[in-house]
């Protein structure tokens, strides 16, 4: 913009941002998808593989994620120690009790380019399993990032005009002893 | 609470005394002058009553004729798991479904409500409809407290995918359920049920 100053401009093109995102009651992969997305630098029309423009993010919450489907029982993440006989196969519901930030960083991971950057991304990358940030984290983030699902209402969070406005759809016939 | 038995008012009668008989009293000779009362005294009694409330007729249906109240209100494709004011009109209070012969719902609405209600127990929108267990009833083994969302299958029946299969023999996770197929979709993606 031909308003801001050179320095200004220079600046905010190439600074490193911090980014947050919330991951209570989200699926895991979109929001590895939106962590890749802005650590690989894709978000940037300045994008260049080389150029090393990535940005950190912070993902909290990891503890409540929410799987769709029956995940939590299905899905298997495997591993091999490089022993005979080492080879472990622990659910999602396992590993995520043993590990809150495993299904997140794994997603994560599995999902930036598989070259010698990626370890580097994975250090701009920062999990946290409650709300609680440390103060030096906190003090450099510069954006929240929407959520990629929108939380459905419990039936106790409806206020009682909405449930009053919202109309019986049948009746039910006088001898019938309801519930 | 306070009904006569038959059998009892007949026989006073007959025996010309009249008896204010109660179906909890014990039988006995009352002579009219004095005034006996039993062990099971009438201040032990609950009166019950029961009220039949008088609902206030709320909005129309936009399509009366229909046998349906989900066809009636013209919500065939439109409901969801999320949509718990809508299901919980359908569930008693420990979470079941009531029958079809009662709501007067079609076969497959009552089949797709159904599936939903279950859907949504399990993604915990339904907090207070849960079955009434007793006091001292401890879990035998501790829930994992997990959230999840669109769970067709129930928790405990599923096993874990140890090998996926390769790509055109691949185990999916199935995700919402097939019946829930021909819902309105506003937007361009298809629905996706196999993760």
């Amino acid at each position: 913009m031909s308003s801001f100053s050179r320095s200004a401009q220079q600046w905010a093109t190439f600074a490193r941002s911090w980014f947050l995102i919330d991951a209570r009651m989200q699926p895991p992969g979109k929001i590895a998808t939106m962590c890749s997305i802005r650590l690989q630098g894709k978000h940037k029309p300045i994008y260049h593989a080389l150029s090393d423009c990535g940005d950190h993010v912070v993902v909290i919450n990891s503890k409540h994620i929410a799987f769709s489907g029956n995940k939590w029982e299905q899905k298997v993440y495997s591993s091999h120690t490089g022993y005979p006989g080492g080879f472990k196969q622990v659910t999602a519901a396992q590993l995520h009790h043993k590990d809150p930030k495993a299904i997140v960083r794994l997603a994560v991971y599995g999902m930036l380019p598989r070259n010698l950057h990626r370890r580097t991304m994975m250090q701009r990358l920062h999990i946290f399993s409650e709300d609680e940030l440390p103060y030096d984290i906190q003090a450099n983030l510069t954006e929240e990032l929407p959520q990629p699902r929108e939380i459905p209402k419990k039936l106790s969070e409806y206020t009682q005009e909405e449930i009053d406005a919202f109309p019986r759809l049948w009746t039910p016939p006088e001898d019938y002893k309801m519930k | 609470v306070g009904a006569a038995s038959p059998a009892l008012s007949s026989q006073c009668k007959m025996a010309g005394v009249t008896i204010k008989s109660n179906g909890l009293k014990k039988e006995s000779t009352i002579n009219p002058t004095r005034t006996l009362t039993l062990t099971l005294s009438l201040s032990h009694t609950l009166p019950i009553e029961g009220q039949i409330l008088e609902v206030p007729v709320g909005a129309q249906p936009p399509n009366p004729t229909a046998k349906c109240p989900i066809y009636r209100w013209n919500l065939q494709n439109k409901y969801n798991y999320t949509d718990v004011l809508l299901l919980s009109q359908f569930i008693r209070s420990d979470g079941g479904m009531l029958p079809r012969r009662v709501t007067g719902l079609c076969p497959e609405e009552h089949r797709k409500i159904a599936i939903c209600v279950q859907m949504a127990h399990r993604a915990g929108l339904l907090p207070d409809h849960k079955p009434k267990l007793p006091e001292d009833h401890v879990p035998k083994r501790p829930k994992p407290e997990l959230n999840r969302y669109l769970t067709r299958w129930s928790i405990d029946s599923v096993k874990p995918i140890y090998k996926t299969g390769l790509k055109w023999c691949k185990k999916r996770m199935p995700v919402g359920h097939p019946i829930l197929k021909n819902n309105v979709r506003y937007g361009v993606k298809p629905l996706y049920i196999k993760h």
